[in-house]
């Protein structure tokens, strides 16, 4: 191969970026809404509503309306937040992970990923904060001198949990930020252009007069790479920190020390999923086939594949050690995970999670939309029972039998999650409408017109 | 062409990517160091090209990441293992495993935000005024356009020369940049300023209110936005309620029963009262043992030694303090040879505990009746000992007995090791009369007041 | 603007010619001359060859890990596409296909051990088998026993050394043909690969490494063990591409930019190393359950607890903030001291790992004394016990693995015909 430049005809270069900027400002600026997104709203809603009222009823009654027990102290609302935390990686890993090892076709997903991301960390953290029973003095937690003259604890892993959630959102809400402005003032001068004044001072204030000097791309792109240098460790951490809740205690079937590697691949692995189960009807809905290509959705779908084994890896490795370590009490705990009272838990769990994605080892799957869907939402409730076959089964059959018990959700557990589902699809859906919902700059950046023109006398190496 | 002040710069247009590089390349040989590069999206070696010097940011990064490792640490060190220790778990106050994840999320917190302010610090945005925003040329930089802008005040600018260099390096369009004749145009609206000082105040308030609270005092009750565990469905004592006619919450004893356990029948046992009189002996429920000696003892020790003493001279830590204060009182001596306390019958010094006398206040509350038996009983061990003779002694433990008074009496007895247990001394010490004690253990002090 | 590919410098020497086996003849000469060395040190030691075989255990685990770190470079790299290392991929396989002869090499702990040796392996040693002091190893004598022990081995040495054979074979074959399709193979072939290749890293690192405390377990180790793998692989190929391009070969093709991304790659397994053995550590810490302190409690106590503190400062902490800098990746000389720094560290590692079970209790129980085998009693008398014999049985191993190198360094040093190369000659970083 020769170092030939590409060579485009006079325009034809602008034209592809006009093209990709109309195609994602579309989204926004079509007059009308979808009807499609219209219904989804609403149902979003009416699960936001659900879940709302659930909060009520817990606040004004207590934690007891939940069907949490003295012996299953941590059920829905943990299993619930181990599992938000976790869809959240993906946008973290897919934005930054995918950043720094140069895969460009995480361009065209990045964006959404990340709102995912901050939205799933929201639902993620109401759990724990209801769970306190008394949520308006979550500030507790957070140092600060007080009448009483006392600190924290920073030695428990639920005070590691604290920092590592809230360093997490800040995170992401940043590095979603500083992504979306240049696509922002895109958004600005589109508005300016057609008239609409209110709308270009709001998108003006919010690009902060962003207007893509090379000398300001230049400290962008360097504090680009290094944020996401700075979320690949935090994303490492936080989902490590979460592992740690259980593996610092003594609990048979929690205290294992490939617990934090196993999560995060957890965590990427339904990220993963949720990310296709949210872009594959969106894409279908706003003509974005040609920007989420279907390459893009096979690499996801490998990926899928790729940590759907690890995971498989870490409960094979887990069985092994369990009996390698001649520990009764853990031998028990995994023998009554896929024998006990909550065999059909643990089935589901290694059926959607380790099972049904061997079917992404044809590519015939890999191409085929709908069944990728469904396949997608087998992983998600494949991952949510994987947090709950660790958190029930494990508290149910504990030390002594005397205390041994099970687990019976409430209605108001199947309300709130229902109501974080909710909450997560309204902020979502109304993202794709009024945000720029793919990062336009960086999809032109990747595109091969971005190399066009120009001989390349004086280029070095 | 907009407006009519000043020249600002000249703006130039490119078709691709590749020919800004170019251009910016020839600007930067032609020796302009006043000009920028607009695009789309970061151009891939245009930085070269320009001569864009690379940034200092990632060394403030680091900076950021170390004060917040430092910071994470020195609050958890200070907070957990120097200003509030607290054991947890048996783990050391300064837990340095447990302590490195929140060391290590401050750590990326702070290089975080020093990343993300920095970056738009160094960039000296936001600035949402800019000249080049009055083209309208300009405002497609952010979709397609590839624009090279040379500002007026570079020493090299010249109108005309300028423009032919741009235009030369392929340029598909060249435009002038005036200012706007307004200068009013380029400060910041009043109306911003207003909104920003006002939300500012605003965002204040509620530090201002906690801030005010912290050092101030009211006798009002505090608001209780959440109500919590302040307000229970009970009721306390002496309260108040509608549920009985007597409008009370208390529901007195009914005339003419006794709770059960509490009949207390035995007039002995319960108070001291035997055929009508003090009894003079103990209540046959009880076996006069050393155990129930001891038991009298930590009784004692507890209930009236603050004022009768340890020896029961009556000259306690309450005295003493009053004594400190420049008064003069002491309790009862209860050991006083031919006082009250030792003539009094065994049930009449039962029911001095248990009722009280002149200013002490009864201990039936207090003590059960066993451990008031068990008092008495000490008291009179007391009395005994504090009264006692060398023949009280019993031979085979008279051995035993370190006894240099009895030798030496001359010597300023006790002076090393004898325990100062009754520093009953404003009376000068005399030479000690020989007292050995022998079950109470205390020190020979002879002098009785 | 800078070039998007590059085709191969026309100048280029990519020809092995006598690389190879130079440095074949190199690394028998040093394997003999200090195996030689090892064996009359070990048996001066007068522990019936005790430290020598520890030492050989360490040494062994070093090359083989570095074989395994390779490996998945390669693998990763057809698995996703990758592009920046077409251009040291051959080296990378040359240095994986080292592997048939790596495993030979163990066989100088394995076949001893399937012959009766017993002080190597507690679980060996006759007195495991003691009901009263070791009721919690009864039940996987079985597993650990020398003649399953030793299957297992073959199975590891076999699906090792097959997994780096296709994997250099397919790439040798297409600089032959140039057929893209082989690349497109390869790239299928590296996803169940990969799977094997897990499996097996995991299974060995139980085996060969955690086992030597039979008593303790660990979730977490064959990960670990395969973060400290990758550091060194990624080192020990930074130095050998080095070496190569001193002899004048492939001086044109490979620069700054991918030392830059070994850089990277040595910085990224550095943190996760650490990351890894912290977890490790803190669960086993704040669990504080006898059966696993125990491990640590010979770790942290007594003389090795500064071993242990030369392993946090030294192969995570002091590497760690200089290789945060792009420059220090990208300046050869300072690449290379943190290359070779880390490689010491890493064999540092492995020998924390091994080297604290070398002392064995013997305890009486009633008349009889039994061997109660490794971490047990006092913490102050297990000492660190440096031997020479440590450092010159690791270096005869090395040479090993330099001779199975070498063996592989023949034709060309780079994939001529891989469609991506032209990609990596021209490969930059941001």
């Amino acid at each position: 191969m020769a170092t030939e430049p590409v060579i485009y005809e006079p325009g034809k270069a602008r034209e592809a970026f006009r093209a990709v900027t109309r195609d994602v400002a579309w989204v926004a600026e079509a007059p009308k809404p979808h009807k499609a997104w219209l219904g989804a709203l609403g149902v979003s809603m009416l699960m936001l509503a659900i879940g709302v009222y659930s909060i009520f009823v817990l606040l004004t009654t207590g934690i007891g309306v939940w069907g949490n027990s003295n012996t299953v102290g941590w059920a829905w609302d943990i299993t619930n937040f181990v599992w938000w935390i976790g869809i959240g990686h993906a946008g973290t890993l897919i934005s930054a992970v995918l950043y720094l090892t140069r895969q460009s076709w995480r361009v065209s997903i990045n964006r959404a990923a990340e709102a995912m991301t901050i939205f799933a960390v929201m639902c993620a953290g109401l759990f724990p904060l209801l769970h306190t029973g008394r949520p308006w003095f979550a500030w507790w937690m957070l140092p600060h001198p007080n009448d009483m003259d006392m600190w924290p604890q920073f030695r428990s892993p639920l005070m590691w949990d604290v920092f590592a959630v809230s360093t997490y959102m800040t995170t992401s809400i940043l590095f979603w930020y500083m992504g979306l402005v240049p696509d922002l003032a895109t958004f600005r001068d589109r508005c300016a252009a057609r008239g609409e004044k209110l709308k270009a001072i709001i998108y003006g204030a919010l690009s902060l007069g962003w207007r893509g000097s090379a000398r300001n791309w230049h400290r962008y792109e360097r504090a680009y790479l290094i944020l996401a240098g700075l979320a690949t460790p935090l994303v490492f951490s936080v989902h490590s920190v979460v592992s740690f809740d259980f593996a610092t205690s003594q609990l048979p079937g929690w205290h294992t020390t490939i617990f934090p590697p196993y999560f995060v691949a957890g965590a990427i692995f339904s990220g993963f999923a949720m990310v296709l189960t949210l872009l594959l009807p969106l894409r279908h809905l706003f003509n974005l086939k040609h920007i989420i290509k279907e390459e893009h959705i096979e690499a996801m779908c490998k990926i899928l594949l790729a940590t759907g084994m690890m995971v498989g890896l870490a409960y094979a490795t887990e069985f092994f050690i369990a009996w390698y370590s001649g520990n009764l009490y853990e031998k028990f705990a995994f023998v009554n995970r896929a024998f006990g009272p909550f065999w059909w838990a643990y089935f589901a769990m290694v059926s959607c999670n380790v099972l049904i994605p061997q079917a992404f080892w044809f590519k015939m799957v890999r191409r085929n939309v709908v069944l990728i869907f469904i396949l997608c939402i087998f992983v998600n409730i494949g991952m949510w029972f994987e947090r709950f076959v660790i958190i029930a089964t494990s508290l149910a059959r504990s030390f002594l039998p005397a205390t041994w018990s099970y687990f019976t959700p409430t209605i108001y557990d199947i309300g709130l999650f229902i109501g974080t589902l909710g909450l997560f699809g309204t902020l979502f859906l109304l993202f794709f409408r009024y945000v720029p919902v793919i990062a336009m700059s960086e999809v032109k950046g990747a595109m091969p017109e971005a190399h066009a023109g120009g001989p390349s006398k004086g280029g070095h190496h | 062409m907009l407006g009519d002040g000043a020249l600002y710069g000249v703006l130039a247009e490119y078709d691709t990517p590749g020919e800004l590089i170019e251009a910016a390349r020839k600007v930067r040989d032609a020796g302009y160091t006043e000009f920028d590069c607009f695009s789309p999206f970061p151009v891939h070696g245009i930085d070269e090209a320009m001569g864009i010097k690379r940034t200092i940011l990632p060394l403030l990064i680091f900076g950021g990441g170390f004060a917040g490792l430092l910071g994470g640490i020195l609050l958890q060190w200070w907070t957990n293992a120097y200003n509030w220790p607290w054991n947890i778990a048996g783990k050391p106050e300064w837990s340095i495993p447990a302590n490195v994840p929140i060391a290590f999320e401050t750590t990326i917190l702070l290089s975080v935000l020093t990343a993300f302010f920095g970056m738009w610090m160094l960039n000296k945005l936001p600035q949402v005024w800019h000249p080049f925003f009055r083209l309208e040329r300009f405002g497609r930089v952010t979709d397609d356009a590839f624009l090279l802008g040379i500002e007026a005040r570079d020493r090299r600018f010249d109108s005309v020369a300028t423009t032919q260099l741009l235009k030369d390096a392929g340029a598909i369009a060249v435009e002038n940049c005036h200012l706007d004749p307004d200068p009013a145009s380029r400060t910041m609206p009043g109306w911003i300023t207003a909104f920003i000082v006002s939300s500012t105040a605003f965002a204040l308030i509620p530090f201002a209110i906690a801030a005010k609270a912290r050092n101030s005092h009211s006798s009002e009750p505090h608001i209780h936005v959440f109500p919590d565990m302040d307000f229970q469905p009970k009721y306390k004592a002496d309260a108040a309620s509608d549920l009985f006619p007597d409008g009370r919450a208390n529901r007195g004893q009914l005339a003419e029963t006794v709770a059960r356990g509490s009949l207390n029948a035995d007039d002995t046992f319960y108070r001291g009262i035997e055929g009508g009189k003090w009894t003079e002996g103990f209540p046959k429920q009880l076996e006069i043992s050393e155990q129930l000696v001891r038991r009298g003892q930590i009784r004692y020790n507890i209930y009236c030694a603050p004022c009768h003493g340890y020896d029961g001279r009556g000259s306690g830590p309450v005295p003493q303090r009053v004594a400190a204060g420049g008064g003069a009182w002491d309790a009862r001596n209860l050991v006083q040879a031919g006082g009250p306390v030792v003539k009094m019958p065994n049930g009449q010094l039962f029911n001095t505990i248990s009722n009280g006398y002149n200013t002490m206040m009864g201990y039936a509350h207090q003590i059960p009746p066993a451990d008031r038996w068990a008092i008495v009983l000490y008291t009179r061990a007391l009395q005994r000992s504090q009264n006692a003779a060398v023949d009280d002694v019993p031979q085979e433990e008279l051995g035993r007995m370190p006894m240099p008074q009895m030798q030496t009496p001359a010597a300023p007895a006790g002076a090393g090791s004898a325990a100062p247990a009754a520093p009953t001394g404003s009376a000068p010490a005399a030479p000690a009369t020989p007292a050995p004690a022998p079950a109470a253990g205390s020190a020979a002090q002879p002098e009785n007041k | 603007m800078s070039a998007l590919v590059k085709p191969l410098h026309p100048d280029e020497k990519i020809k092995a010619g006598k690389l190879g086996s130079s440095l074949t003849k190199a690394g028998v000469g040093i394997a003999v001359i200090f195996m030689i060395i090892s064996i009359v040190l070990g048996s001066m030691q007068g522990d019936n060859w005790k430290r020598f075989f520890y030492s050989y255990v360490i040494g062994w685990s070093y090359i083989f890990s570095i074989c395994v770190g390779v490996l998945f470079l390669v693998m990763l790299h057809h698995l996703v596409r990758g592009r920046w290392a077409t251009a040291v991929r051959r080296i990378a396989e040359a240095m994986s296909s080292a592997f048939p002869l790596v495993f030979i090499a163990g066989l100088g702990f394995v076949i001893p051990l399937v012959l009766g040796y017993k002080d190597l392996y507690y679980w060996a040693h006759p007195d495991a088998h003691d009901p009263v002091l070791n009721h919690h190893l009864h039940h996987k004598l079985t597993w650990l026993s020398p003649g399953f022990f030793a299957v297992r081995y073959v199975i590891y040495g076999v699906a090792f050394s097959g997994l780096a054979i296709y994997f250099t074979k397919k790439s040798r074959e297409q600089d032959e043909t140039g057929d893209p399709k082989l690349s497109e193979q390869m790239r299928i072939a590296s996803a169940p690969a990969m799977i094997l290749y897990s499996l097996v890293v995991f299974m060995a690192a139980f085996d060969i490494l955690m086992s030597m405390a039979p008593k303790w377990y660990s979730t977490i180790y064959g990960v670990n063990f395969w973060g400290s793998a990758c550091v060194g692989a990624f080192a020990a190929l930074a130095l050998i591409v080095l070496g190569i391009q001193r002899t004048g070969r492939l001086t044109h093709s490979i620069n700054a930019e991918h030392y830059h991304d070994i850089g990277k790659w040595m910085f990224a397994f550095t943190f996760f190393w650490a990351y890894t053995a912290f977890s490790q550590f803190m669960l086993q810490w704040y669990g504080n359950m006898p059966e696993e302190t125990v491990w640590y409690k010979y770790r942290l106590f007594g003389e090795w607890q500064w071993v242990s503190i030369a392993m946090l400062v030294g192969f995570w902490a002091f590497p760690f903030v200089f290789l945060l800098s792009r420059w220090t990746k990208r300046i050869v000389p300072s690449l290379v001291f943190f290359a070779v720094w880390q490689l010491v560290f890493h064999w540092l590692d492995l020998y924390w790992n091994v080297m604290p079970q070398y002392d064995w209790q013997v305890v009486t129980n009633g008349t009889a004394s039994v061997n109660a085998g490794p971490l047990m009693g006092n913490t102050a008398l297990h000492h660190v016990g440096f031997s020479p014999v440590d450092i010159t049985v690791w270096i005869a191993l090395v040479g090993v693995l330099l001779a199975g190198i070498g063996r592989n360094l023949k034709g060309n040093l780079i994939p001529v015909k891989d469609p991506t190369l032209p990609l990596s000659l021209a490969h930059e970083n941001l």
